[in-house]
């Protein structure tokens, strides 16, 4: 390893820009805080791009890795230990001068820090804390800071580290712990988990102080099952996301495929259930079948958590009042992790929430896979963002994909596409994927899918529709509902109105009438309508696998190809 | 028809639809026009609404009371709109806010309500994009300087941003093409200044020590892209050409 000690901050920077650019949760977003007198900075909640580099990915923050050198050997990653690239490293006044400089000349909204790790954990967090310590209090810097937690470093610095960012993170980096094992020798499971939960019950904390803790059924930010993690044992860590490892339950161990292949299940299994029965009240949990099922897991999980789940639905129960509705148009399911606000001076713990990243493609897990961790790490682990990253074969590897292999960057998009129906639109993991059915359809959208797979529940009347069904509309967004549910008490509303309100009419016209009307006379017929969607939707499918035009094909090389409705 | 020329500001466009309104001629018969953006027509009556505290008064008094405090933003920031029509878009959307009152803004389907909503999201699209893309360079002395040459006036929308983000800081946003600026002294508030060109173009050219920090940030710019993702498409749509002449990393 070469490790330089002389260079330039231009070669510095491009050193250590280059390696830190393969992370992609780079977003300024979540938390919202003015500026101070005698201090540079102030946060917008929604966030800022400040640029947008040839890839078409925002620049929002100075993403920059504090130093290259690393003990780990992660296959997967450019800065590995075995690799023979020019090593070097920041000081912290280095990283200071720049965040500051270029703060005021507003190239950017803030510091994403992120490292190798250098010696050991410890020492290299404290390097990363000094740092912030540095920029926050000598130089008052009052803009967004990310910081990138090192597995296995002592709890009280990822403390310290959480009162000087906005938003800290943890890369799960691999769906599974098997995947874990093969390309992250150094890494386990436990390890990526144990601070993830370190932060989440810091965030907890700070929440219950601020008074944003409420009990279920109220107005509240957090749900009570969230709450929970934090009383839970040592011991049933590992057990809080789904383990694909081990055998995989068949399709006879649970009620549904999905509900089964989940070890902690409170809520899930009655979630599951209800969404195959009636899959268009997702929306509006009843509590009674949310205290039912989590009782009945906890009976038959056993183990540590048992006591704890119980008494969990217990006081789920005691409030037999209908809950409001769980999903608030506009506004994530899985409930705000963060303050969000930074009102006055104090320091708050994480206000931005923390985020984690998965590598789509360097193993070979399913989209069902990738999403039940999704799914599992906001709902357990109260994570505000899960981000997607399509790999990039960098290191040649015999446990890697081919050097050759194009980044998988219609499957990365098809996964955001469904966090974001999980998050804003009330689909659950079992909806859109299965065991059977578990990757995305290349040809369609995940929603279109969806609702192609439930033709049964449309077309919806708009005029008449609750929020929740028209959320679940192909076409329709929070925004186009919320307009239509306002606009609708003034008028019935007819396709032209729709188009005014953002609703994409495209997709949209397949599932909805106005006032009784289709907009075209249709055969509400799964083959015609897919064929119809479908030439709406090559052309975009197009544009992503071919963003350079001399590019092979690779349509074909991850997923399972397949049209729905006639498999 | 009846056109009435508005001063092209929020004042101006206010005096003429008082002017449009108590003319009592029909509102199908009277249209609100900015002067000097387009050519006479021959079968038109034009008059000049002249600016008056009194009447501006009376058109906020009675948006904010009769239909709502935020009709009154809605209106605020579609004057700001570069597009032609912006002082007739305003009174049409008043017509409706009277008769409906606050239940206005929610009936998009109702073209003049849909058409502010239109103006309104491009303003505060623009504004928002800028609060990022905007460039500062400092001068010797500390002093901020940059330049921007949007569609829509967004300047108040940026300057408040800015005052709270760097309140410590002398700057100055200049805005190329209404020719003003705005301007931020150290720790005092922000306010808005039009002067002739020349003296705008004197003042940029002062010398700024930008070479490393634009350099650096180049550096950046280009390492930070993933080839193998490469999508300028993708980097058209969210970064539109427009606004890149001022913008370090691709100048």
């Amino acid at each position: 390893m070469l490790i330089q000690e002389q260079l330039t901050i231009q070669e510095k920077l491009r050193i250590l820009s280059d390696a830190a650019k393969y992370d992609v949760s780079c977003t300024s977003s979540g938390v919202e805080r003015k500026g101070r007198t005698g201090s540079m900075g102030s946060a917008s909640e929604a966030g800022i791009c400040h640029s947008f580099a040839a890839d078409g990915r925002c620049i929002s923050l100075l993403k920059i890795l504090f130093t290259n050198q690393c003990v780990y050997d992660c296959k997967y990653c450019v800065n590995r230990r075995s690799n023979d690239t020019v090593r070097t490293s920041f000081t912290p006044e280095e990283v200071c001068r720049l965040t500051m400089e270029f703060y005021r000349r507003n190239y950017i909204e803030g510091l994403f820090l992120s490292s190798g790790i250098l010696h050991n954990a410890n020492y290299t967090m404290e390097l990363l804390c000094r740092t912030l310590w540095k920029l926050r209090r000598q130089e008052r810097f009052n803009g967004y800071i990310h910081v990138k937690t090192i597995p296995g470093a002592d709890p009280e610095l990822i403390r310290q580290m959480g009162y000087l960012a906005d938003r800290m993170s943890v890369n799960l980096e691999l769906p599974t712990a098997e995947g874990l094992r093969t390309l992250a020798p150094g890494k386990t499971r436990e390890k990526i988990l144990q601070p993830m939960r370190l932060i989440q019950t810091g965030i907890v904390r700070q929440m219950e102080s601020e008074g944003m803790m409420l009990p279920a059924g109220s107005e509240a930010l957090l749900r009570a099952p969230s709450g929970l993690g934090l009383t839970v044992g040592e011991g049933e860590e590992k057990s809080r996301l789904p383990e694909w490892g081990q055998a995989v339950p068949g399709p006879g161990a649970g009620k549904t495929g999905a509900g089964g292949a989940r070890l902690d299940g409170a809520g899930t299994a009655a979630r599951a259930e209800r969404s195959s029965v009636n899959g268009m009240q997702a929306g509006g949990a009843g509590t009674a079948a949310r205290a039912d099922a989590s009782s009945v897991s906890s009976m038959q999980t056993g183990g540590a958590g048992t006591a704890v789940r119980a008494k969990m639905a217990d006081a789920v129960s005691a409030e037999q009042k209908p809950v409001s509705p769980r999903q608030r148009i506009g506004r994530s399911r899985y409930g705000t992790y963060g303050v969000r606000r930074a009102p006055d001076h104090r320091d708050i713990f994480v206000p931005a929430g923390q985020s984690t990243q998965m590598i789509v493609g360097a193993t070979p897990e399913n989209d069902f896979q990738m999403l039940t961790v999704a799914e599992a790490l906001y709902q357990k682990f109260g994570m505000k963002r899960v981000f997607y990253s399509a790999y990039v074969p960098v290191n040649e590897d015999s446990a890697l994909p081919a050097l050759t292999k194009q980044p998988p960057l219609l499957r990365e998009h098809r996964l955001y596409q469904a966090d974001w129906l999980m998050r804003y639109y009330g689909f659950d993991a079992g909806e859109l994927l299965s065991q059977e059915k578990p990757n995305f359809n290349v040809f369609l959208d995940p929603k279109c899918d969806w609702a192609l797979r439930n033709l049964g529940l449309f077309p919806v009347e708009v005029n008449r529709a609750d929020a929740l069904t028209l959320l679940r509309v192909p076409g329709m967004g929070p925004k186009s509902v919320e307009r239509i549910v306002a606009a609708r008490k003034s008028a019935a509303l007819t396709f032209r109105d729709l188009k005014k309100m953002g609703v994409v009419l495209k997709r949209a016209q397949y599932f909805i009438t106005c006032s009784g009307k289709l907009l075209h006379p249709i055969r509400m017929e799964q083959d015609f309508i897919t064929n119809a969607l479908l030439g709406e939707e090559r052309r975009s499918v197009w544009d992503i696998t071919h963003q350079d035009s001399y590019r092979q094909l690779s349509l074909f090389d991850d997923m399972h190809m397949e049209i729905p409705g006639r498999g | 028809m009846t056109v009435y020329l508005c001063e092209d500001s929020f004042d101006g466009i206010l005096c003429g639809v008082y002017d449009a309104w108590m003319g009592r001629k029909g509102h199908e018969n009277v249209r609100l026009e900015i002067e000097g953006t387009r050519d006479p027509e021959l079968f038109c009556v034009y008059e000049t609404a002249v600016i008056q505290r009194e009447k501006m008064q009376k058109v906020i008094t009675a948006v904010r009371g009769k239909i709502s405090e935020e009709a009154y933003e809605k209106i605020y920031v579609a004057s700001l709109s570069g597009e032609e029509g912006r002082a007739d878009a305003v009174y049409r959307f008043l017509i409706e806010g009277f008769r409906y009152g606050a239940g206005v803004l929610d009936m998009l389907h109702l073209p003049a309500v849909f058409e502010i909503f239109k103006l309104c999201r491009f303003v505060m699209n623009e504004g928002h994009l800028l609060i990022g893309f905007v460039r500062f360079a400092s001068t010797k002395e500390g002093l901020l300087l940059s330049r921007i040459g949007p569609k829509n006036d967004v300047l108040p929308l940026l300057a408040d941003h800015f005052a709270n983000r760097l309140p410590q800081e002398n700057w100055m946003i200049y805005d190329e093409n209404r020719r003003k600026a705005v301007i931020h002294p150290e720790g005092k508030s922000w306010f808005i200044l039009r002067e002739g060109e020349e003296m705008w173009e004197e003042r940029l050219s002062w010398e700024t020590d930008e070479e490393e920090y634009q350099a650096l940030w180049r550096i950046f710019h280009n390492t930070i892209a993933i080839p193998e993702r490469l999508n300028e498409r993708c980097q058209k749509t969210h970064l539109p050409l427009r606004y890149r002449p001022y913008m370090t990393e691709f100048t």
